[in-house]
């Protein structure tokens, strides 16, 4: 007689016959059974079969078994078929439930040091409360969707590495990323769903506001933010400012020189029937005829002429020496912010880019050069900032020679990079960024956002082909080194499961899409409600976001292009110019496959670059157990980033430059190259230069130049640190007496050291 | 290890690391200890390109 049952946890429960006849049942409705008697009389035999072998206990599994064992023998075959896979389906649930919960385990009792989880992505800080909070939502997250959402096909093929599903834990909820176009959404003032602020009226709010948008948008995406038009955006704050301090200088100069009380009101009214009549302010180009009409208003109220002429002077040259402070500190306060003010609980400071270069007005160019200087002065205690990210747009005729006028703006922008690493450069003269590039216009001046996504072709809508107010969708990356070892040297049969995988990536891009669309404006209080994704300020706060989601793209992604032709060829493309034409021939296929299906859909699929952080070690670890070390492919812990030629591979950086620039033309959601440069650069800027022209030159659309930057937080220098500290000579790790350190040339107890003025010093906090 | 700066017994930074930011993959990271392990690997493996300057290959363009 069975008396019970032995759960899988080890739990004993009373044996019952209905439980097993109501599994059996289940499984014959499946193929359209209805009869329950049947069922509860397959249920009686199989506890006789059990007590028959003397068990009186069994186990869930030995009733299973058994279950499968009598289906059959009894001519139930196709029942018995559906029973096994829900068997095999329960017991993948529950083998989830137990990884997600070692995943929680080791999430709550490792530390990001021994925890490479909590390391994914190094700008989320895995060891605070908020960090692993975001970690426990984001794991649980992905393999619910793995297990529930996705199509099993896509969810098999990102579980074993065939492709990589980005960021799979925001599967239902959002959208990558968005270009904000700060014209648009200053004018008039914005809600940030916590109150409403008005228009700003100078620069310093400006900076504030454009702080707050990134932060807000972060909070409805889940990557990151770009302010593509940064100077053009910022300048009308710089103007506000320089009225407003013309006018207050211009008014002190009335007391002083004029005598005249209350001279704050007597400048206010004169401004502001100007204003009211003419429609004109004072500007710093003084492009208006602002001095004539206020000369005359001026003598028309009893104000000689000659000290009108003194007074005017006094406004113009101290309204700009204010304006140009202010400015600066506008710049210090958004660096600063950048750097500090988070998003996503806390956990995470906003990814954010800001684009600029190519105003040329005098207010535009105030704000890139403070920008620079202030990124320049690094943060409170001269760290790096590591936020935003700057991307300086180089233009013929604009920036990049000689006569242009913001050449001078491009030259400081090298001397920052080379001590910051900051701005990265983009190049609008490169002909599929120039393709679209309208003079005037700079909402079709290419953008780059964070790492290198790049959206700027509108197949859904061809007269919106602009860089405000769109993004990327969602992307799925390819291993491409797997399709190369599995196909051993056949080219056919590698392109033949690349179109497989393609067709593979291409589904899931549309089905994630199709839940991407069934989101409502109220889902996106900031990105929708506030009308920065483009065209949605046409929608109510309960209609879906579909039609207006066509503006961002849907993108294929690939990494190791490097190991997949050393697999195919025995070469990599730094290697052999056969390896590079067929690297251009892999990249230019899934480029085509993205064109053709642009044109079926009408939608936006564009192909990128993908930046590996995460991926670069999964793919080649699975790949390693499955396949074993291959030299060159599977041998080292990371697959090469997109197409890069390897890291490791001596070239030099022409070549590199030259190798790498036509997947740029190719890769159309994004790219990015990267020379890495030896020494201090801040040494030899010459040499920098000649870089970020050689990229320009070649066709590059996105490079940046890499060299190290230490800092020794004792001392505060900054600059390239070997063993020990150039300036105070301390190694890593020790301790100097402070009584040394005050004998450093340039030490100041109160502000550290102050010897070069881009370059406060540390604070020492005496206890 | 803490980069908090104290003074302790006329002594001050003992247990402050260098902070070595690099680019990880298109931002920056502040310390190396927050890269995940493949990239970790990956950014030691990293070569200098070399940039002749002067009458070098640079100067073609
Ligand atoms: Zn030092």
């Amino acid at each position: 007689m069975i008396t019970s049952i032995v759960k899988r946890d080890g739990r004993e429960v009373p044996f019952s016959v209905e439980k097993i006849a109501k599994a059996i049942y289940q499984a014959a409705q499946a193929m359209g059974g209805k009869d329950y008697d049947e069922a509860y009389a397959i249920a009686q035999e199989v506890g006789k079969y059990i007590e028959s072998n003397g068990n009186t206990k069994p186990t869930v599994e030995q009733i299973q078994d058994a279950v499968e064992k009598v289906l059959i023998e009894t001519g139930h075959a196709r029942t018995a078929k559906v029973y096994i896979l829900y068997r095999a389906e329960r017991s993948r649930v529950r083998e989830m439930n137990t990884r997600l919960m070692q995943t929680y385990e080791d999430l709550t009792f490792k530390d990001a040091k021994e925890n490479d989880v909590k390391r994914e992505n190094a700008n989320i800080d895995g060891d605070t409360a908020m960090g692993t909070m975001l970690k426990y939502g984001s794991e649980g997250a992905k393999q619910f969707n793995e297990l529930f959402i996705l199509d099993p096909k896509h969810a098999e093929a990102h579980r074993n590495g065939d492709i990589h599903i980005h960021d799979m834990d925001f599967l239902t909820l959002t959208t990558t990323c968005c270009q904000i176009d700060l014209l648009k959404l200053f004018k008039g003032g914005f809600s940030t769903g916590h109150g409403f602020l008005r228009e700003p009226n100078d620069i310093a709010s400006y900076s504030a506001l454009a702080c707050i948008a990134i932060q807000s948008n972060q909070n409805d995406q889940h990557g990151g933010q770009s302010i593509p038009n940064f100077d053009y955006g910022m300048a009308p704050g710089v103007k506000k400012t320089y009225r407003k301090l013309y006018v207050r200088n211009m008014s002190k100069a009335l007391e002083l020189i004029c005598d005249i009380k209350d001279s704050n009101e007597f400048a206010k009214e004169i401004y502001n029937k100007i204003k009211e009549e003419n429609g004109v302010y004072p500007t710093i180009s003084n492009d208006n005829n602002y001095e004539e009409l206020e000369k005359a208003a001026m003598l028309k109220k009893g104000i000689k002429e000659k000290d009108y002429d003194r007074c005017r002077a006094f406004a113009l040259e101290r309204g700009l020496e204010e304006t140009e402070r202010a400015t600066y500190q506008a710049m210090e306060a958004l660096v600063h912010n950048l750097n500090t003010m988070h998003s996503r609980a806390g956990a995470q400071i906003p990814f954010s880019s800001i684009n600029y270069g190519t105003d040329t007005s005098p207010e535009g160019r105030m704000v890139i050069k403070n920008v620079l200087l202030a990124t320049d002065a690094g943060l409170g205690n001269g760290e790096t900032p590591i936020f935003p990210i700057h991307i300086f747009k180089v233009k013929e005729g604009v920036n990049y020679n000689k006569e242009d006028p913001n050449y001078d703006l491009f030259k400081l922008s090298m001397k920052v990079s080379a001590k910051r690493l900051f701005p990265n450069y983009s190049f609008l003269d490169a002909p599929y960024n120039k393709e679209y590039y309208v003079e005037g216009d700079p909402n079709t001046e290419i953008a780059y956002m964070g790492c290198r996504t790049r959206v700027m072709a509108n197949n859904y809508d061809k007269t919106k082909q602009v860089v405000g107010g769109r993004g990327n969708l969602s992307f799925t990356s390819v291993n491409l080194p797997r399709l190369a070892i599995k196909s051993h040297g056949n080219l056919d049969i590698f392109f033949e499961q690349l179109d497989s995988k393609i067709d593979l990536v291409i589904s899931q891009l549309l089905e994630r899409f199709e839940i991407q669309c069934k989101r409502k404006v109220r889902n996106y209080p900031f990105l929708m409600g506030q009308g920065i994704w483009l065209d949605s300020d046409k929608l109510g706060i309960d209609d879906e976001v579909r039609e207006v989601l066509k503006h961002g793209t849907l993108t294929l992604g690939f990494i190791g292009l490097a190991e997949t032709l050393k697999c195919l060829l025995g070469v990599h493309h730094g290697e052999s110019q056969e390896a590079q034409n067929l690297g251009i021939e892999i990249v230019a296929h899934m480029r085509n496959r993205m064109d053709e299906e642009s044109k079926k859909t009408g939608l936006n699929f564009s192909l990128i670059a993908t930046p590996a952080e995460g991926l670069s070690g999964r793919f080649v670890r699975m790949d390693r157990e499955r396949y074993g070390v291959l030299e060159g492919v599977t041998d080292r812990p990371y697959y090469t980033n997109s197409f890069h030629i390897p890291v490791y591979f001596p070239i030099s950086a022409y070549d590199k430059i030259k190798l790498e620039a036509p997947y740029h033309e190719l890769t159309n959601g994004g790219h990015i190259s990267y020379v890495e440069m030896d020494g201090d650069p801040s040494q030899n800027l010459d040499a920098f230069e000649s870089v970020i022209r050689c990229m320009k030159e070649n066709g590059i659309g996105y490079g940046s130049v890499n060299h190290p930057v230490d800092r020794d937080p004792v001392c505060g220098y900054t600059g390239i640190i070997g063993d020990t500290c150039p300036r105070c000579g301390r190694h890593d790790g020790e301790g100097i007496s402070v009584e040394k350190l005050k004998q450093l040339k340039g030490f100041n107890d109160l502000r550290g050291y102050d010897e070069n003025p881009l370059e406060d010093g540390d604070k020492v906090t005496h206890i | 290890m803490s980069n908090k700066v104290v003074e302790v017994n006329g002594v001050v930074g003992e247990g402050v690391t260098f902070e070595r930011i690099r680019r990880i993959t298109g931002y920056l990271v502040g310390t190396l200890d927050r890269f995940n392990d493949a990239k970790f690997a990956e950014v030691n493996d990293r070569v200098k390109h070399s940039i002749s300057t002067g009458a070098g290959l640079m100067e073609q363009i």
